[in-house]
């Protein structure tokens, strides 16, 4: 099949390859304002405790290097920056212009600057030297990727032999019960919330609909073994609505 | 593969924290670069301790190619990898099974006793230093008092049962009375011997009369 022909799932629509991250970039330039005011609402502020257990992973020491891809409004980076110190580097990327500059004022308003690079980059293909980074994170970013192989791979790639790539994303829920509630809130509660806060509910049922699509647990787990990472496992966050996926390059 | 539980992050954390502050702990960790060691908690799911490019690596085991396998109850295995005052045996030694390469099994040993948490700092990541110092600082004082009030409460027990119920002898008595029973057995054993001679004697008289 022509990659002309192919197609990738935005949400639940299907529309062609080529056209899926000018179709996510457009909701990231939509919702990039209120970005950080919606995770708190719709996480009830749960996401910082992901994004906080993802960096207790990192094993960052100081003067060592390391890239958030798909970072938007630098959550990650900045603790990130915090590990590898003045002595260290993070660099910061995303594909989409607007959230990379939210990302970069607010890592300038929290007094990061010298050790921290913003770049406006696709995780496809990352424009970084091979073998560059000692941690590659990518919070939330992953089920926006049009290849999530191609972004694997360019992510094992920048990776120094001994590096390690932490994957924070939705996945799908194990604990007993808890589906059907996520369900109703995730296409009944996101949407209005979408509307009320950030204008804009097609946004937000994409975000819905864009984590049902999302590979789930285990699935993940088997494309970060294809893309090369070893000693590969995941950790289960709230139930299963979030993981954490974890793999180095050996 | 099922979830690995945030537990066993938080653990690998703590202990590549540890790794990192000592120089011993990272050369270990450096000599240990891909084996892996399998402890089997009775009663719990086993773990999976690897190295990998000087990061030590908690999974659910469960694998065959692990290089050790250590198996026991889990105050056993608390016990085998506390640290120890002088290099001590442990006590728990006779308690826990080790297979495979017993080398590895002391190596990853000697490693987790150089990685143990240093438990103000890992507080003080959280809440700053002077805090942390403080909740420390209390946390001994408790500790301590506690040990005390232990020790104390015993005693008192001990006095209460021993010198009022009079329910349990004291350990002088207990002492003396044993002394006796010796003293009693080594009597009797004396007289046995002295009857035996005495029959021996009464015997050979009354042996050479019918003759």
């Amino acid at each position: 099949m022509k990659i002309s022909d192919r197609s990738a799932d935005f949400g639940f629509e299907k529309v062609l390859w080529a056209q899926k991250a000018g179709r996510v970039r457009a909701v990231f330039s939509s919702v990039a304002g209120k970005y950080d005011l919606m995770n708190d609402l719709m996480s009830f502020g749960v996401h910082r405790l992901w994004k906080h257990f993802t960096l207790s992973l990192t094993g960052l020491k100081p003067g060592q290097r390391a890239l958030d891809v798909a970072g938007g409004t630098g959550d990650l980076a900045i603790g990130l920056a915090r590990q590898v110190g003045k002595s260290g580097q993070v660099v910061l990327s995303d594909i989409n212009p607007e959230m990379l500059a939210a990302g970069r004022d607010r890592l300038l308003d929290a007094g990061f600057a010298g050790n921290v690079e913003c770049v406006l980059a696709d995780a496809e293909r990352l424009p970084c030297a091979g073998d560059s980074f000692d941690c590659v994170t990518i919070g939330f970013g992953l089920r926006n990727v049009t290849d999530k192989g191609a972004a694997l791979a360019s992510m094992y790639r920048v990776l120094k032999p001994g590096g390690q790539l932490l994957v924070l994303e939705f996945s799908k829920p194990v604990a007993p019960g808890l589906k059907p509630l996520y369900d109703a809130y995730s296409f009944g509660v996101l949407p209005r919330l979408g509307e009320w806060v950030a204008k804009d509910a097609a946004s937000y049922r994409y975000l819905a609909e864009s984590i049902r699509m999302h590979p789930d647990q285990e699935a993940l787990l088997a494309m970060l073994a294809e893309a090369g990472f070893g000693q590969t496992r995941y950790h289960n966050l709230t139930g299963g609505i979030v993981a954490v996926h974890r793999g180095y390059k050996i | 593969m099922p979830a690995t539980p945030v537990w066993l992050a938080a653990a690998e954390s703590l202990l590549n924290r540890g790794i990192d502050r000592s120089i011993r702990a990272a050369a270990l960790a450096g000599h240990l670069d891909r084996t892996s060691l399998e402890l089997r908690i009775e009663g719990l799911v086993p773990v999976r301790i690897a190295i990998t490019s000087g990061h030590l690596v908690l999974a659910r085991g469960g694998g065959a190619d692990a290089g050790a396998v250590i198996t026991g109850s889990l105050l056993a295995l608390v016990d085998l990898f506390a640290r120890r005052e002088g290099g001590a045996a442990p006590r728990a030694a006779e308690r826990v099974q080790i297979s495979g390469d017993a080398e590895i099994a002391a190596r990853y040993r000697d490693l987790l006793e150089l990685a143990r948490p240093d438990w103000e700092e890992e507080l003080s990541r959280l809440i700053g230093d002077l805090p942390a110092r403080r909740i420390s600082l209390a946390a001994q004082a408790a500790f301590s008092w506690a040990r005390g009030f232990a020790r104390t409460a015993g005693a008192n027990a001990a006095e209460y049962l021993q010198e009022e119920s009079r329910a349990l002898v004291s350990k002088p008595e207990v002492e003396e009375f044993l002394a006796k029973v010796d003293e009693l057995r080594e009597t009797a054993d004396r007289v046995e011997a002295r009857l035996a001679r005495l029959e021996r004697r009464l015997e050979g008289p009354a042996r050479e009369g019918r003759a």
